[in-house]
């Protein structure tokens, strides 16, 4: 990293905002600085629909990046609770594609479609209805019984929070960074 | 007696130093005496008495050191088989405790793969003493470190290689089903006899067997073999236990095998429990610098007390030659209550002291289809964030271990059919339906009051997995739970547990058993479930393909998926029915014979989606008539859904209900398409195509499409003919029902359908014309249902 003092004030509000020490901070940028061949921003290079970046800086890769950031469960209960919550929110965002906060059927198709087309063998219709089932069985978890006419527009976050109670997500949700050593130097 | 003295020497020196102490406080200068204290310090004025007190205390228990005679090479021998964990006990007492995976694998994978190390070091030590120590070299101690990498990796390849076997023969057990629980046993055996033919380690070549073929073997073998093996191995497990500790408890009354020494025996227990403590300890810091999750001091403290001795080390102080150790008998007393302490007192305290200390227990219930899923989209997310920081971790080997896994070693070892579709996700959700419809016999004809008959309600994982005794037994933990017992009630727990949400509403519920055999579904699945189970799928699908119709109106492109001539749901022969439809999988379970679907059609109380549906469908042009008796009505009413399926999520009525409430399906066409088989269908002209073509799809499902198409067009204006006259009056109070499906399939080979099949033809029409009670078809629920068969080919 550049020696210059503007460049360490940078990283010390990074510091700051993300909660990754310097030495991590600089491993993090040289990995950047090889994902995105020396460029100040990766490219998206996958034409999503809308609500993904066209393209990220660093700020933005190390904010992501400190989603995954082991919690530390000595900083005290209502700290771990913060932790695990912006975990959620951000597993959530990756969901909700349009971000309007709740994830409608149609999001929560695209994202079994997705996660099942790896295997050539199951089809959409499949996925449909592993989809439609999936979303039944969280809006009986979340709202309870249903009158019949009653709707359900889509999962929020706190319907999703309901859904993951029993689940430690924040000791899963986690890459350690210790040993950045062994960062695969191709890609 | 000297000790007992004692006392009495101590009392009245400290009664002399008492009396000092008045004159002593008002000396201490300065200080201000600080009220009445509790507590002094007050050494000076017992030392003398304590000192010889304790000395006298040494020198005796000197008396009870170990008097065995023996050197070091002995005890290192016996060291090295008395502080082997042993899988049995670990086994045996975790099972029953429940404690989280993570833990239960930590000490029971030790167990297991330690034997290497003690098969190692037990013979290498026993080699030494029989050497004589003065002949020991040092390239023997070098050649007994290399021996421990032979016999552990090469008790684990000889495993892998039987396992590879193994695997490799199941998959061609299709037309020989009764040898493959043989095969697994004989294979296995096979394996650990090997491993002790080459003195390599028998209990981890047997371990890596089991380990490297489970997947395969599990997928290729039918489900009849699997609970024939499970069931089978579960006993011989148990009948070995007995007998090795039933050996072991007449050991240790014949006194004339063993010699007592409290020296040992005490020490022995104290040191293996301080060690282990120590061992546990040391090891869990370094482990704690790689895991992801750090093992906490609760899990350490479970591990190290944990920690079982049992019936190998018996067995290897047994094995033990006197002439050449001759403190064998001491070695032998001090095992027998060694493994009686751990056993005992450690197995027994063990359940305290993980409720105690709160271990996180083991979750009891399959996870759910959300669960499943985030899952699923958590581990790309974490491999994918791995691959991004460039860092090597689990995820990322895990995923290349599956990559590699499905391409090559699957293909290889996977029967064909077994393999098409092997998806975590998808066998969660094809587990869920089968669960679901189990429980929904389990319940049919029971009116829960707690469930109420709304739709969607709590899928809880605790709502009733109380209700079984067994349950009950398994959640407090008692002893009473026996292996046998917990493999059985895991299964009808289960039932009732997670309610019966995952009823899809796009169809394909039921999904094609390619594990489960006729035979074994006849067990569990009643034929009237069977039939209910088809009729809702049925009902389901028709109601997609009807919705595909309308928007075959509005777009040129007929049913779009329908027409899939996949093979899809296959019917064993036995008549499981596999109605697999819409969705197509392509999943053959190689019973390419025949098919049959049998639809039973159930008057339901549909009044709110029909009403609303059929306006619409007016519109579209597809024109319900509803030809309504009043013994549907008041059936329909009274004994229909609301009653016989006291799990309503499961009952088809909920589809439509459901669907009505989830706003992201009206979007689609109104779906609850229920042609009440009342009801005909006067399908415009243009749409007869389209409609021919669903049903030749449908056809298709139970087996190459057939030449129906010309029947059905036949028998549709028949029908509709008869049900004209009844048209719209009948049209919204109706409970519409059943299908006015002109069944063209004909099939063979299930009994029933022989019988009925001559009769299918009037069957066909009978649902349209007049209402008859199929009550021999479906005799449990109420008389509400018709049952269209559905015969392939030139049955008609």
């Amino acid at each position: 990293m550049g020696a210059a003092p503007s460049a360490s004030a940078e990283v010390r509000e990074l510091e700051g905002k993300t909660g990754f020490s310097s030495e991590q901070i600089e491993q993090l940028h040289r990995r950047f600085k090889q994902l995105s061949g020396d460029q100040p921003t990766i490219r998206n290079l996958r034409k999503g629909p809308r609500g993904l970046a066209e393209e990220i800086n660093f700020e933005d890769f190390l904010t992501i990046m400190s989603y995954f950031r082991p919690i530390d469960v000595t900083m005290g209960e209502e700290h771990v609770t913060q932790s695990r919550k912006e975990k959620l929110r951000f597993l959530f965002h990756m969901y909700d594609s349009d971000s309007d906060g709740r994830i409608t059927l149609e999001e929560y198709r695209n994202v079994v479609e997705e996660l099942l087309s790896g295997n050539p063998h199951i089809e959409k219709e499949s996925a449909r209805s592993i989809a439609d089932g999936a979303m039944m069985e969280a809006a009986s978890v979340c709202v309870g019984q249903m009158e019949p006419d009653q709707v359900y527009d889509g999962i929020t976050f706190e319907d999703f929070l309901k859904i993951w109670q029993g689940i430690d997500i924040e000791t899963k949700m986690h890459v350690r960074f210790l040993n950045m050593e062994t960062i695969a130097l191709c890609h | 007696m000297l000790r007992a003295a004692l006392p009495l020497l101590g009392l009245p020196l400290a009664g002399a130093g008492a009396a000092e102490e008045p004159s002593q406080e008002p000396g201490s200068p300065g200080e201000p005496p600080p009220g009445l204290a509790l507590f002094r310090w007050q050494w000076h004025e017992v030392e003398a008495p304590y000192l010889v007190a304790l000395w006298i205390l040494v020198a005796s228990l000197a008396k009870i050191a170990p008097r065995v005679q023996a050197g070091l090479l002995d005890f290192l021998l016996f060291g090295s088989l008395i502080s082997a964990v042993d899988p049995v006990a670990v086994l045996a007492v975790f099972e029953e405790v429940h404690v989280n995976e993570t833990l239960f694998i930590i000490v029971f994978g030790e167990s297991l793969l330690n034997d290497a190390v003690t098969v190692v070091l037990y013979k290498v030590c026993n080699s030494f003493v029989e050497m004589g120590p003065a002949n020991v070299q040092a390239t023997d101690y070098l050649k007994g470190v290399a021996s421990l990498f032979v016999v552990s990796l090469g008790g684990a390849a000889v495993g892998l290689v039987f396992a590879f076997l193994l695997a490799l023969t199941t998959r061609f057990t299709k037309r020989v089903r009764i040898i493959e629980p043989l095969l697994v046993f004989l294979l296995a055996y096979a394996a650990y006899l090997t491993a002790e033919m080459a003195s390599l380690s028998a209990i981890l070549a047997v371990t890596m067997c089991g380990l490297g073929c489970k997947k395969y073997v599990e997928a290729n073998i039918s489900h009849k073999s699997r609970t024939a093996v499970k069931y089978t191995m579960k006993t011989l497990a148990s009948c070995a236990e007995t007998v090795i500790f039933m050996l072991l408890g007449i050991s240790a009354v014949d006194s004339s095998k063993w010699a007592w020494d409290s020296g040992l025996v005490l020490g022995t227990l104290f040191f293996i429990l301080f060690f282990r403590a120590l061992g546990v300890v040391l090891q869990t810091w370094m482990l704690n610098q790689f895991r992801l999750v750090p093992l906490d001091k609760i899990d350490q403290v479970v591990m190290s007390y944990g920690g079982l001795r049992g019936a190998v080390a018996f067995a290897l102080v047994i094995l033990l030659d006197r002439t050449k150790v001759p403190a064998k008998d001491y070695f032998v007393a001090t095992t027998i209550v060694v493994v009686f302490f751990t056993v005992i007192v450690q197995g027994l305290t063990i359940k305290p002291l993980v409720k105690w200390l709160k271990v996180k227990r083991s979750e009891h219930h399959k996870p759910t289809l959300n669960q499943e899923l985030h899952e699923h989209t958590f581990d790309h997310i974490l491999a994918a964030v791995e691959d991004v920081v460039g860092h090597h971790g689990y995820h990322y080997w895990r995923d290349r271990w599956e990559q590699f896994d499905k391409k090559y070693l699957s293909q290889l070892l996977m029967r064909r059919s077994a393999y098409r579709i092997r998806d975590q996700i998808w066998d969660v959700y094809y587990r869920l339906n089968i669960r679901d419809a189990i429980s929904f016999v389990d319940q049919g004809g029971h009116v829960l009051s707690s469930a109420g008959l709304t739709l969607p309600s709590m899928p809880s994982r605790n709502s009733m997995a109380e209700t079984s005794v067994t349950n009950l037994l398994r959640e407090s933990g008692s002893g009473a739970c026996l292996d046998l017992q917990v493999i059985d009630t895991v299964r009808s727990g289960r039932d009732r547990e997670d309610a019966v949400m995952h009823h899809l509403l796009c169809g394909g519920l039921y999904k094609p058993r390619r594990r489960y055999k006729a035979s074994c579904s006849r067990h569990f699945i009643s034929e009237d479930a069977q039939e209910r189970q088809d009729k809702e799928i049925f009902q389901q699908n028709m109601k997609r393909r009807l919705e595909s119709f309308k928007s075959t109106k509005h777009n040129i492109c007929l049913t779009k998926s329908k027409p899939r001539p996949r093979k899809a749901g296959r019917k064993k022969k036995d008549g499981v029915a596999n109605a697999e439809f819409t969705n197509g999988k392509p999943r053959d379970l190689g019973f390419p014979d025949t098919a049959a679907v049998i639809l039973t059609v159930e008057s339901e109380d549909e009044e709110e989606s029909d009403s609303s549906e059929t306006e619409k469908e007016d519109d579209e042009g597809i024109i319900f008539v509803a030809r309504a008796t009043s013994e549907v009505l008041q059936e329909g009413k009274v004994s229909g859904s609301l009653e016989v399926c006291p799990s309503p999520r499961i009952i088809p009525p909920s589809p439509t209900c459901a669907e009505k409430e989830l706003p992201w399906k009206s979007g689609q066409a109104d779906l609850a398409v229920y042609v009440s088989s009342e009801t005909t269908k006067i399908v415009p002209v243009d749409m007869q195509t389209g409609w021919n073509q669903s049903i030749s799809s449908l056809e298709s499902l139970a087996s190459p499409p057939c030449t129906q198409p010309p029947t059905l067009t036949r028998l549709l204006p028949h029908p509709l003919g008869a049900e004209e006259p009844q048209a719209p009056p009948d049209l919204s109070p109706d409970p519409r029902t059943s299908f006015a499906f002109p069944p063209s399939l004909a099939k063979a080979g299930r009994s029933r359908s022989e019988s009925s099949a001559d009769i299918s033809q009037r069957q066909e029409l009978q649902p349209l014309m007049g209402h008859k009670d199929h009550t021999h078809l479906s005799p449990g629920t109420a008389n509400s249902h018709w049952c269209i068969q559905f015969n392939r080919g030139g049955r008609l």
